[in-house]
């Protein structure tokens, strides 16, 4: 499929389907990408700083409030819908006062992806911490489990598919509200490039920045799920057997 | 008591759950140690509630409760094994490391712990499945599991809350016969509970049936058929006026 | 109701903050301005006739976009659920096409459209598409089998199948679908407007951003917030009165 695909943005362009404009050829983006390397790997590195703070905001803030709100009773029945209600509005409109209050550069992209990504993973997380088997606590009190012991024994191990789901998460959001941001309003980042070709219409330069983006958010969520799946071998699929006793 | 102690002895154990609700009433009974008894009762008749407390998990509102001859504050796994319904086996963990998990959390040290755990995964008939994960096994083999773990801190005492009411007919007839093969290799005290009145006579040494809620006891019948039991006995005249008088009783109660 | 009170008191909480913390000078005023300055700057702002227009603009653009994504979405998402062979080719691809910031686009849909009413529907239904697909393919999805079974049994017809099992069957996951596919598209037209547009209440926003009017700013913000937590609210409850028979 991919390769269908690559061929297709090489020859719709070069036979003129579609104007060069609207789709530059792939080899005169990857040949533009190649001149001005320079420009893309220090715009890259821009984004990925903003990226990994967005996330660890994001995710330390989410996982920890979403564990919190989703695992006591009473504070989920009192927030959990406040939460979800704040969700419905569009985060975006805040950025404004993000680029107000903290300027035109990583600053502001951090704080609004920081908060974009949030969201989500709470919610994400506090639903997770509920599907934790409570009889795992029985089970270890009878074990004659301490306090710590069933936090580390138990809590923990069977919250790790939750936490992992959420930093999965949060690091998709991450850099989809950064590359929102650097597109809004920035000095610098890959988004940046793409707003700044564009208005002077270059598109094979536009579609270079364009790519990177692309390569990265797939390379993310890739990089993820592979993590994933090394730590939580014992959730791969398995049917349970016919009972053989 | 002349001298005798037994295994478990509860005298006038009531319980009021929120101040309101009566869920077990004036429950008196004694286990003597080595002997299979079973409690049998309609849902909702506390009989979960019972074994909790018997496990020191769940205090009760008034009466007491002696394990050898002591009380029961808390849970004490070398005392008291508890088996639950469903297996609750820790996804994470194969099925050898779990039978070790109440020999980790005390700190025993690893070569120790493999060797009783695997003992124990022998006598539940499960050698070489330790490797396995929960999710690769079936709902007999996780019980099994279940039992191994909860005997791997040889506590002469077993709790088991209805282990095998998730398992289809035939695998329950086959757990049933295994759980007494294993039990009668140690000489442990099991109070075991369950819904099926085919299950209680063929395990008991003793079955005390327990009306509805309020849960009270209200009849304790002997079981004179002889060990080791087959599955033939469940044919016998014997065994089905035994099924029918407990019948008789839990359906009289409202 | 307890629930209620506190929930309230926590609101009186944080605007209580809003209004004293800027007035006090514990909290730059020029950045964060006392509420009652932001309402103030609401009363004006809702009189302005430019105003209106770009909330004219916007509702158009949110309601049109939406008029096009739910159907197309809809039956692209049935569609994939109902083939086996479709199923497998499309729906890895969905998940690569949920971690790409669908923002990327929109300079193409600049260079299509030009910036206009047409290019911000366009990319707002183009985002919102993705959303109700996989909803609605969920939603198809979760149809048990054996409601299909015994209505066929009985010798349900194709439509009477679609009708008297599938929808109500479906109903809830919907009416859920559909609200959470209108928090992307609003926030897609948001997108665009904020972008690159010269109508709409986000190019004003982008507009009192710029220029450092924060009490304009904000009030834009609150407005907003508020018609879509309405509008988030009114589906919910719609989907708590469908779905008691939910367990």
């Amino acid at each position: 499929m991919l390769v269908i695909f690559l061929l297709l943005w090489e020859l719709v362009p070069r036979t003129g389907l579609l104007p060069e404009l609207f789709l530059p050829s792939l080899s005169s983006t990857l040949d533009v990408l190649y001149q001005d390397w320079r420009i893309y790997a220090a715009a890259l590195w821009v984004t990925l700083y903003e990226v990994a703070l967005a996330m660890l905001i994001a995710c330390a803030g989410g996982i920890a409030a979403g564990a919190v709100v989703g695992g006591i009773a009473r504070l989920r029945q009192l927030l959990l819908p406040v939460f979800s209600s704040l969700y419905a509005v569009p985060i975006v409109i805040l950025y404004p006062v993000f680029t107000a209050w903290f300027g035109v550069g990583s600053e502001s992209k951090v704080a609004f992806a920081g908060i974009y990504a949030f969201f989500p993973v709470m919610l994400s997380t506090a639903a997770g911490i509920r599907t934790i088997d409570p009889q795992f606590l029985l089970a270890a009190r009878s074990m004659g489990a301490t306090l710590t012991q069933q936090v580390t024994r138990v809590i923990i191990p069977a919250s790790l598919p939750t936490v992992f789901a959420g930093l999965r998460l949060g690091g998709a959001l991450a850099i989809i509200g950064v590359v929102v941001a650097e597109m809004l309003t920035a000095a610098a980042g890959i988004g940046y490039l793409v707003t700044l070709n564009r208005t002077i219409l270059d598109s094979p330069r536009v579609f270079a920045a364009l790519l990177m983006i692309l390569i990265l958010s797939v390379a993310y969520y890739l990089l993820a799920r592979a993590v994933e799946s090394r730590f939580i071998v014992w959730q791969s699929a398995g049917k349970e057997l016919p009972s053989t006793v | 008591m002349a001298g005798v102690i037994h295994a478990i002895e509860v005298e006038g154990l009531s319980h009021v759950y929120g101040g309101a609700v009566s869920a077990l009433e004036n429950i008196s009974f004694s286990v003597a140690a080595g002997r299979f008894t079973v409690i049998v009762g309609p849902s909702g008749c506390g009989k979960t509630s019972l074994l909790m407390m018997l496990a020191g998990l769940r205090a009760q509102s008034q009466g007491t409760i002696l394990c050898q001859g002591r009380p029961i504050p808390g849970p004490d796994p070398q005392r008291v094994g508890v088996i639950f319904q469903e297996a609750s086996l820790y996804p994470w963990l194969t099925a050898v490391e779990n039978i070790e998990f109440p020999l980790s959390l005390r700190g025993t040290p690893k070569n120790e712990r493999r060797k009783r755990a695997g003992a124990m995964l022998e006598l539940v008939g499960l050698a070489g499945f330790g490797e396995r994960y929960p999710h690769e096994l079936s709902g007999g083999m996780k019980q099994r599991v279940s039992i191994a773990r909860g005997l791997v801190q040889d506590p002469p005492v077993l709790l088991m809350d209805e282990p095998f009411a998730a398992l289809d007919e035939q695998t329950r007839m086959t757990m049933g016969h295994e759980l007494l093969r294993i039990w009668s290799t140690t000489s442990k005290t099991v109070v075991f509970i369950t819904h099926s009145l085919t299950e209680a006579v063929y395990l008991a040494d003793e079955v005390l049936v327990m009306s509805a809620r309020p849960g009270r006891i209200i009849d304790r019948i002997a079981v004179p058929l002889p060990r080791p039991r087959s599955y033939d006995m469940m044919a016998t005249d014997v065994f089905g006026r035994l099924r029918d008088r407990i019948w008789q009783q839990i359906r009289k109660t409202p | 109701m307890k629930i209620v009170a506190v929930r309230l008191a926590l609101l009186a909480l944080v605007l209580a903050a809003w209004e004293l913390l800027p007035r006090h000078g514990i909290v730059n005023p020029l950045l964060l301005p006392p509420l009652s300055d932001v309402l103030r700057a609401l009363g004006d702002q809702l009189l302005r006739p430019q105003v209106h227009e770009a909330i004219a603009v916007t509702a158009a653009e949110v309601m049109l976009a939406f008029a096009i994504a739910v159907p197309l979405g809809a039956a692209l998402g049935v569609l994939i659920a109902e083939s086996e062979y479709l199923g497998q080719v499309f729906k890895p691809l969905l998940f690569y096409v949920f971690s790409i910031p669908k923002s990327i686009f929109l300079p193409m849909f600049i260079l299509v459209f030009g910036i206009s009413f047409a290019q911000k529907v366009a990319y707002a239904s183009f985002t919102t598409t993705f959303v109700v697909l996989m909803s609605a393919a969920t939603a198809v999805e979760s149809v048990k089998q054996d409601y299909l079974l015994v209505a066929r049994s009985y010798g349900a017809t194709r439509t009477q199948v679609l009708l008297r099992v599938y929808v109500p069957s479906m109903m809830p996951l919907l009416l859920e679908a559909l609200r959470i596919s209108m928090i992307f598209n609003f926030t897609g037209v948001m997108i665009a407007e904020m972008y690159a547009s010269r109508t709409g209440i986000g190019h004003l926003i982008a507009g009192w951003g710029e220029n450092f009017q924060m009490t304009q700013l904000f009030a834009g913000v609150i407005v907003l917030a508020a018609v879509a937590i309405l509008f988030n609210e009114a589906v919910r409850w719609m989907e708590t009165r469908v779905s008691a028979w939910r367990a």
